[in-house]
């Protein structure tokens, strides 16, 4: 990773105790409005301590830099980081991040995504609030539609919840608060990888603030999350491949933490008292898109899937494959069950790791296709128990992982 | 033996849940409202609270968010003759809910499931 920080800071800002920083590329046209929203919260909320604003953001060449610095703050000040021109991965923003909140003296740090349309001056209390308060990862609580961030509900949420027992609803939210302290431990880790480097960044924030047995709390937001939601059948780009990388190689370096942890734990929730939940915005799906990448998937990666898989894994997931399209269903046990084998075969180098977590897709597609199928006339409440019971699963068919891993 | 704190302002509620669970080999106490909650978790240190959500004086999910604030790692068990509580975000600091019934199996296995669960310390 490169050491070399970009910076202007017009300020000449040397500390601060608060920090809100917009990890951005390319977000020129929608920066501008979490950059008011959020120097709004710290001039409402935080008026007695020193804070400023950070973009870090990728060298972007559409002029986002220009559009952070001319966003409305009142006064607040404001600094932007990025890494040298051509050095992408919003991990790698991040570690710049942590440079600087080190370097400012910094007790508390919120972040919030760029693209964020909902956030409002709250978002800023809330997630920054507990950090004054002995807690040291802020992690948000809102309503999503039951569609968007389907990574977050069928692999980060109930796998980070069986392996580490913290119910963490959104580990990879985005938008979260952390203490000066928990910078520390993110810049001293060993365990940076080329995907944490990248979009593997927000569930590894997440997982050592587990691992470290950081005291973790949920922020109620109030407001349903409203940025560029996509389909779960288009495609997944890198993203998926470099988040759950991360959760793979986090599992290998924690082994000792997450074998003697049984079944899991609620966090506290801060930040209630916001009036009426406002529900999201519906995220549209094409099942017919799912359907197809399953089953060419199926044909695709059928060989691999056979190395990867124990034998009484593979023969059920040949069973779901040759079911009428009508009666297609993947259930959460077989589910999990796939989930902990990939793992094992991370661990002993089956395959190449990112032939291995290719080979995962076209199973998350099957997963999505029958989540969607089995939830398509439930309300985003009735959707949501849906998961909790399916996490319930993944804690009850944990002794399958623990005994294979042991073997 | 485990300690359970019974938090119902309904008394034969409590009286079932108490017979029942002291059969089972727990140690039960009960409070008939959430008055002096706090106090009353702090001196007698349950090591799970049942906890009813509509009282006639206290509403159960404000009392399970002053709970999560100073003893976040004590066990609680929500407790209602209605699901539509789950409307309410604040009920997930809970650990488990169950819905009110003469039959406690369903009681009985959230209370081991709570009480097995472990976290590492370090």
């Amino acid at each position: 990773m490169t050491d070399q920080i970009i910076e202007e800071n017009p300020q000449n800002i040397t500390e601060a105790e608060m920090v809100v920083a917009i990890p951005s590329y390319r977000e020129a046209g929608l920066i501008a409005h979490p950059t008011t929203q959020a120097a709004q919260g710290l001039k409402r909320y935080f008026a007695d301590r020193k804070y400023v604003l950070i973009n870090c953001d990728n060298d972007s060449d559409d002029g986002t830099k220009e559009a952070f610095f001319g966003a409305e703050t009142d006064g607040v000040p404001q600094i932007y980081l990025s890494t040298p021109p051509g050095v992408r991965g919003k991990g790698n923003n991040f570690h710049n991040l942590f440079r600087k909140v080190v370097q400012l003296k910094a007790k508390a740090v919120v972040v919030v995504d760029a693209d964020l349309k909902s956030i409002t001056p709250q978002w800023i209390k809330h997630l920054g609030e507990p950090l004054f308060n002995d807690f040291g990862y802020v992690a948000p609580l809102y309503v999503r539609h039951k569609y968007d961030g389907t990574i977050t509900n069928s692999i980060a949420y109930p796998l980070t919840r069986a392996l580490y027992g913290r119910r963490v609803r959104q580990p990879i939210g985005g938008d979260f608060g952390f203490s000066g302290d928990l910078a520390r431990i993110y810049l001293a880790s060993p365990s940076w990888s080329e995907a944490v480097r990248h979009f593997g960044i927000d569930i590894w924030m997440t997982t050592l603030a587990m691992t470290n047995n950081v005291p973790i709390c949920q922020a109620y937001m109030g407001r349903p999350k409203i940025h560029k939601p996509k389909d779960p059948g288009s495609d997944l780009g890198p993203m998926f491949s470099q988040v759950v990388g991360t959760i793979l190689h986090l599992m290998l370096q924690s082994t000792g933490y997450w074998m003697r942890v049984k079944w899991s734990r609620p966090t506290a929730i801060f930040g209630f008292g916001l009036g009426e939940v406002e529900m999201p915005p519906p995220v549209k799906v094409n099942q017919d898109k799912l359907a197809e990448k399953f089953s060419a998937g199926f044909k695709q990666q059928h060989g691999l899937w056979a190395k990867i898989l124990s034998e009484s894994i593979m023969n059920k997931v040949d069973e779901i494959e040759h079911l009428p399209p009508e009666q297609f269903d993947f259930p959460v046990q077989l589910w999990a069950k796939v989930l902990f084998d990939y793992a094992l075969a991370y661990r002993d180098k089956v395959v190449e790791e990112e032939e291995l977590l290719s080979s995962l897709i076209p199973l998350y597609f099957g997963k999505t296709l029958s989540f969607v199928r089995k939830t398509e006339r439930m309300s985003v409440q009735q959707a949501e128990e849906f998961i909790e019971n399916e996490c319930m699963v993944f804690e009850e068919t944990k002794p399958y992982l623990l005994e294979r891993w042991d073997s | 033996m485990a300690k359970i704190l019974i938090v119902d302002d309904e008394e034969h509620i409590r009286f079932l849940y108490s017979e029942e669970l002291t059969d089972e080999g727990f140690d039960v106490i009960t409070a008939d409202s959430g008055e002096g909650l706090l106090e009353r978790i702090e001196n007698e240190k349950p090591d799970l609270v049942i906890l009813d959500i509509k009282m006639v004086d206290y509403n159960g999910l404000d009392l399970l968010q002053d709970i999560r604030n100073k003893y976040y790692d004590l066990p609680v068990i929500l407790c209602t003759a209605y699901d539509t509580f789950k409307e309410d975000m604040k009920s997930i600091a809970a650990d488990f809910y169950v819905i009110k019934s003469f039959d406690l199996t369903e009681l009985k296995n959230k209370i081991k499931k709570a009480l097995e669960t472990s976290l590492p310390k370090t």
